[in-house]
């Protein structure tokens, strides 16, 4: 079954192989020049606090115009080449799960062959046990594979970041949107899922094509859900509350709100924290207003209603400062750097076992329901 | 010997639709089993159950004493060729006799090469490219070579043009006479099986019609002739499969257990073809009544 698995598997081996090589070299192609400029940036040396200006320097360096031969002058080459690599690693187990996983069993079923195949001296279990191993551990090892390449090519990015350099793009830290779930373990559970996902969709619709779009929709919902509504909570964040001004917070919306028969009444406001004080590059997962008892408000004090800039968004210092001087602080919810890997493993194991329970049902369907 | 298939009250449904219904059947092992029926009749079906593609709604099927596709050694002896010969189409031929030895611990490689061999294909070939006949062959060849006890085949003629037909058969029966396989195969052209068969399964509607030997059946039925006359009035234990009438004369083909004696009828031998096709034409209600009379009998 394993000579059957690899020769059936074989094309898209190959496919997976030129991929990963074509961008192994493309990254290393520009790496040496990244390191360079990092190391004459002199973040080497750096100590204390000038580190943060020669970072963000480096990452200005980086994001203004590194021309390279077949890109325009003047191109952000680095910028493009930082997406484009953790794009690639965010679709690849769509990928994987679009062209490994969905066909696997539904092209079988599709051309009939399931039929030839099910009638070896083999059990379905076994076919699909060894098609589910082989095939995920590949997807599993083709998308940490890129995830580790990535991280070899961006890491002076990632070190400039930690240093605090701040740029308009690439410094989005540890809990980013994009460098979460395309760094450390996490590909591992994500391939897992979309070629697991891929499967199961597959022998539900039995046909290729509509369950490759399937498989794209739930895998993109999964993606918008996950980082929204799951991680946040995968485990407790910790709680703080901090000053106006400690927290980097600022008003974001002021709103006029009526009482019905009374006329106007007062301003409501949206407080949200921008930092955690003592935990730089924290995720803040949710902030608001707090008064002097711990308690959340939102309406504006009468006292600070003067100092309400006159267009409606944005706070402005004045209005800040007022703020704080009646007693309001900013509650926050957070995860601290050092919860970076517990929530990797968090994530990366719900993955694994969804993946699991996937085949799983895919077995005992294929056993129960027979063909 | 042991029934190579066995069922008890089979059916199967698909949704509210019975494609298998109420079937009973023990086909004795050594025997080259022709399933005829029209399209829809639910050949596939009972083939699909045998093989264990599908499961039964209603119940039960042995095949060579075990339940089909229960494990390895259950797989092992039913070799199984599917309606329109699935391949690989990626796959070369050569690949395709390396998948059979793989899988199948009684595969016997020296026998796929040579039939391989013998008709004509080219081993580096892709599966995909090969002509309906060549991939008939080449599944067939898969089928055999694993040294089933039991061979199926589903319609495994019915894609192929008269030549190819003709030479698949005769290949196939050469086949049987070396490996003393047992063997059961559906077709909806009862001339194709006439050829290759000893015993006849007639489906019609979901419903087993008869089945039994060939000569048997053939020895069991008879062509009558003579003047009209209302098929009621016929002796007891005479079972009008079809009747047709003309003014003044009447032609039934029945069933019976011993010979006629009646003077007033001219009877003949029928042949399966002619046997098949009036089972075939034979209404739901007729057939009713015909299953109540085998009750009585």
């Amino acid at each position: 079954m394993i000579w059957l698995t690899w020769r059936q598997f074989r094309a898209q081996a190959i496919t997976a192989a030129t991929a990963l090589a074509a961008f192994a070299i493309v990254l290393a192609v520009t790496e040496s020049h990244m390191s360079s400029l990092y190391g004459t940036s002199g973040l080497t040396s750096c100590h204390g606090g000038t580190c943060a200006g020669l970072a963000t320097r480096f990452l200005e360096q980086l994001t203004s115009g590194q021309s390279f031969p077949l890109l325009p002058d003047g191109s952000n080459a680095y910028v493009i080449l930082y997406f484009l690599s953790v794009l690639v690693i965010l679709i690849t187990p769509v990928i994987i799960g679009m062209f490994w996983g969905a066909p696997l069993i539904a092209r079988e079923l599709e051309t009939g062959t399931c039929r030839l195949a099910w009638n070896q001296s083999i059990t379905r279990t076994r076919w699909l046990t060894a098609k589910l191993t082989l095939t995920g551990a590949a997807a599993m090892a083709v998308a940490e594979a890129f995830s580790l390449l990535q991280a070899w090519w961006a890491a002076p990015i990632g070190k400039a970041v930690g240093l605090g350099g701040s740029a308009s793009i690439m410094d989005e830290g540890w809990f980013g949107y994009f460098v979460f779930p395309t760094h450390g373990i996490t590909p591992l559970g994500y391939a897992a899922f979309g070629f697991a996902l891929g499967v199961t969709i597959g022998l539900l619709i039995r046909r290729t094509v509509p369950a490759m779009a399937v498989t794209v929709a739930i895998f993109a919902a999964v993606q918008f859900v996950m980082p929204l509504w799951v991680r946040p909570h995968l485990i407790p964040p910790s709680r703080t509350i901090a000053t106006i001004e400690a927290a980097g917070a600022n008003v974001y919306s002021i709103n006029g709100y009526r009482m019905a028969g009374t006329g106007f009444r007062g301003y409501t406001m949206a407080l949200t924290g921008a930092a955690v004080p003592g935990h730089p590059g924290a995720w803040i997962t949710s902030s608001g207003a707090v008064n002097a008892a711990g308690q959340p408000v939102s309406a504006i004090p009468a006292a600070c209603q003067s100092a309400i800039p006159s267009v409606q968004a944005g706070g402005s210092p004045a209005l800040n400062t007022c703020l704080a001087s009646h007693g309001i602080r900013v509650a926050e919810s957070y995860h601290p750097v050092s919860h970076f890997w517990p929530l990797q493993w968090a994530e990366t194991g719900i993955f694994l076992a969804l993946s699991l329970a996937l085949a799983w049902y895919c077995m005992w369907r294929l056993n129960r329901r027979r063909s | 010997m042991t029934a190579v298939i066995e069922t008890e009250g089979l059916g199967k449904r698909y949704r509210k639709l019975w494609a298998l219904a109420d079937c009973t059947l023990s086909i004795p092992a050594g025997h080259v089993v022709g399933l005829v029926g029209p399209n829809g009749a639910g050949k596939t079906t009972l083939i699909n159950l045998a093989t264990g593609m599908l499961a039964p709604t209603t119940g039960t099927i042995e095949v060579l004493g075990g339940r089909p596709a229960a494990g390895p050694a259950q797989l092992a002896r039913v070799g199984y060729l599917a309606q329109d010969a699935p391949v690989y189409a990626g796959l070369s031929v050569a690949d395709h006799l390396r998948l059979g030895a793989r899988l199948n611990p009684d595969w016997d490689a020296g026998q796929a090469r040579e039939r391989v061999e013998r008709l004509g294909l080219n081993p580096g070939q892709k599966a995909g490219t090969l002509s309906g006949g060549q991939r008939a062959q080449l599944a067939l060849t898969l089928a055999v070579a694993k040294r089933p006890e039991l061979l199926i085949l589903d319609e495994p003629v019915a894609s192929l043009d008269p030549l190819a037909r003709r030479e698949f058969l005769q290949d196939l029966m050469e086949t049987v006479a070396e490996q003393q396989v047992s063997v059961v195969l559906s077709s909806h052209l009862i001339s194709d099986l006439e050829r290759v068969c000893d015993y006849a399964i007639v489906l019609v509607d979901s419903r087993v019609r008869v089945a039994g030997p060939v000569d048997e059946l053939l020895a069991s039925h008879h062509l009558l002739s003579g003047p009209r006359r209302d098929p009621a009035t016929l002796p007891e234990g005479m079972q009008v499969i079809s009747a047709s009438h003309t003014d003044r004369q009447s032609t039934l083909l029945v069933r019976v257990s011993g010979p006629v004696f009646d003077p007033a009828w001219t009877v003949s031998e029928v042949g399966l073809e002619d046997l098949v096709l009036a089972y075939m034409k034979q209404d739901g209600g007729a057939g009713h009544r015909n299953r109540h009379m085998e009750v009585q009998k």
